[in-house]
């Protein structure tokens, strides 16, 4: 086979020295692309195949890949900074935490940084046991806050935490949007509920009306934290600076990464409470983290927040959110035995498939039609949609139109070419007449 | 249309296969699962008891509560069974449909990929 783009090349390197399994998946599934140019809401695979991205690394890119502003930022900030002592007090670092101070809701105004979301949320926690004094911390069934040690313990899918146990003690789940249920696991050894205004990785369900705002409630009477993990619907992502903001709640603790690095640098930030930092104040290096909040990570982060207000991108947002809603019902609509619910909010959309199997191979069907999405981790029959934020009009009439004809591909029987064994056929010879 | 005694000469081979490689074994040690299979074309079922990953018995008809339930043709489970098909690429094509987890789909997958990796 001839590999002009070197494109299998780097597929096989991937396989021997990171894994096999994934790249014979994501093969499988006709998404083995390896990312080579990258411009605004558009990626193209090294073998030149170009792809409208709707997977945008789970809400990573809202202002676009290499925005060029973004790009510019990084280029200056690399001329002047690096990553800066992290013991030292940093210019960059308290200018990015004032303008999270501004941007978040309610009395959301100290902040610490990290590089990661499972790291902002590790600190969450942490921050939270620490302040209370309380060690027990309730999350959700299907919630997802990351792989590091008190996000994994949180997290709401047993597959991912059961090899690992034991994981961190006093953690239980509850089922998302049943607000009952927050309130009878409340009780005075609580330190926090910590939950994900709409679930992502658990299918983009939504909270219902209300949760919010009672489980809010629910942790005032009892004494406990609210944490929101805005981490892949804040920056605009709903069509709102954060989610929590449609309801009207604001919580103790947020947290934020992934679209906060402009798509060039790792950096997350948990914000929160002028009281909740008395419990940092006698021991102001409790919590460390070596490149959180590099000087360099902190600068691009401050344009990524100027690019948002400045561009309008999260009315943008609730604009384009109306369009694609409206395409995606219609879609469902015309194809109720493959789509059972189009649901979300601003452009995080979530698509209810009929069952689980046709999350993997719509992947594989928009992916021959020039989208790249993928299903989410902890519900395959959910494929989510999160383009990023810079997404116009033609480029939502792209996405509609690769979904109808992705649609129309899977329902005639369509599918990954099938290989042949490299070797004779073990079945014998005589059992092989159907 | 393929009858019991090739799904379970097929599911013989399999069950060889799998618990006579170290490797498989070893990766496969945290996986204890009751898999149900249900062909399609003549509607013959069989079961596999899997123990901390070694298959302990394939008897047909379904025993006990499924984890996992797999349906496609009887001439696919066989040339499943006999490594001589890749079954992701049916699963992608709508013609093995699994009830159950994504990981344990994956799963499914990876030990294929570990005993037949020129599939």
């Amino acid at each position: 086979m001839t590999d002009p783009s070197g494109k299998q090349e780097a597929l096989e390197k991937f396989a021997t020295f990171i894994n096999p399994q994934r790249v014979r998946v994501m093969k499988a599934a006709g998404l083995d692309i390896i990312e080579s140019r990258r411009s605004g809401p558009w990626v193209w695979d090294e073998d030149g195949t170009k792809y409208l991205d709707c997977f945008t690394s789970a809400g990573s890119f809202n202002v676009g890949r290499r925005n060029p502003r973004i790009v510019a930022a990084a280029h200056a900030a690399v001329d002047s900074l690096d990553n800066g002592n992290f013991l030292l007090c940093s210019r960059p670092k308290a200018e990015l935490a004032e303008r999270l101070a501004e941007l978040t809701p309610g009395a959301l105004s100290c902040t610490m940084f990290g590089t990661g979301g499972g790291e902002a949320i590790d600190f969450a926690i942490k921050l939270a046991r620490g302040a209370t004094g309380r060690p027990r911390i309730i999350s959700t069934v299907n919630g997802y806050h990351g792989h590091t040690g008190f996000a994994l313990s949180a997290g709401g899918r047993a597959s991912f935490r059961d090899p690992f146990e034991p994981l961190m003690a006093e953690f239980a789940q509850v089922p998302f949007g049943d607000l009952q249920a927050v309130e009878e696991a409340l009780d005075e050894r609580t330190a926090a509920v910590l939950l994900e205004p709409i679930q992502g990785e658990g299918g983009i369900v939504c909270s219902p009306p209300g949760y919010l705002a009672g489980v809010r409630a629910a942790c005032d009477r009892a004494g406990a934290l609210l944490i929101l993990d805005e981490i892949q619907t804040g920056l605009g992502r709903t069509g709102a600076w954060w989610a929590c903001e449609h309801d009207g709640v604001t919580p103790d603790v947020m947290t934020t990464a992934k679209s906060l690095g402009g798509s060039l640098v790792p950096i997350s930030a948990t914000v929160f409470t002028e009281e909740l930092r008395e419990f940092l104040i006698p021991s102001p290096f409790i919590h460390l983290s070596t490149f959180g909040g590099s000087d360099l990570a902190c600068a691009v982060a401050l344009e990524v927040l100027a690019v948002i207000e400045d561009t309008g991108l999260v009315e943008h947002a609730a604009a384009m959110g109306e369009l694609l809603f409206a395409g995606l019902g219609s879609i469902a609509a015309a194809h109720p035995d493959v789509i059972t619910e189009v649901r979300g909010r601003g452009l995080m959309a979530g698509i209810q498939y009929a069952e689980d199997s046709l999350g993997p191979r719509m992947s594989y069907h928009l992916a021959r039609q020039g989208v790249l999405a993928i299903y989410s981790g902890n519900q395959p029959a959910v494929m989510r949609l999160m383009p990023t934020l810079i997404i116009e009009q033609p480029e939502i009439e792209f996405l509609l139109g690769a979904m109808e004809r992705a649609i129309t591909d899977l329902k005639s029987g369509g599918g990954p070419e099938e290989s042949a064994p490299s070797r004779p056929r073990r079945r014998p010879a005589r059992a092989t007449a159907g | 249309m393929a009858d019991w005694d090739e799904l379970s000469e097929a599911l013989g081979d399999y069950t060889l296969t799998c618990n006579g490689n170290e490797r498989l074994r070893k990766m496969q040690r945290d996986w204890s699962r009751n898999l149900h299979f249900v062909c399609s074309d003549n509607e013959l079922t069989f079961s596999m008891d899997v123990d901390r990953g070694e298959i302990l018995s394939t008897p047909s008809g379904h025993v006990g509560v499924p984890d996992i339930v797999v349906t496609t043709h009887s001439e696919i489970f066989c040339d499943m069974f006999w490594g001589d098909l890749n079954p992701v690429q049916k699963y992608l094509r709508g013609e093995i449909t699994v009830q159950g987890s994504q990981e344990d789909v994956m799963r499914l997958d990876a030990i294929s990929a570990v005993i037949w990796p020129d599939v």
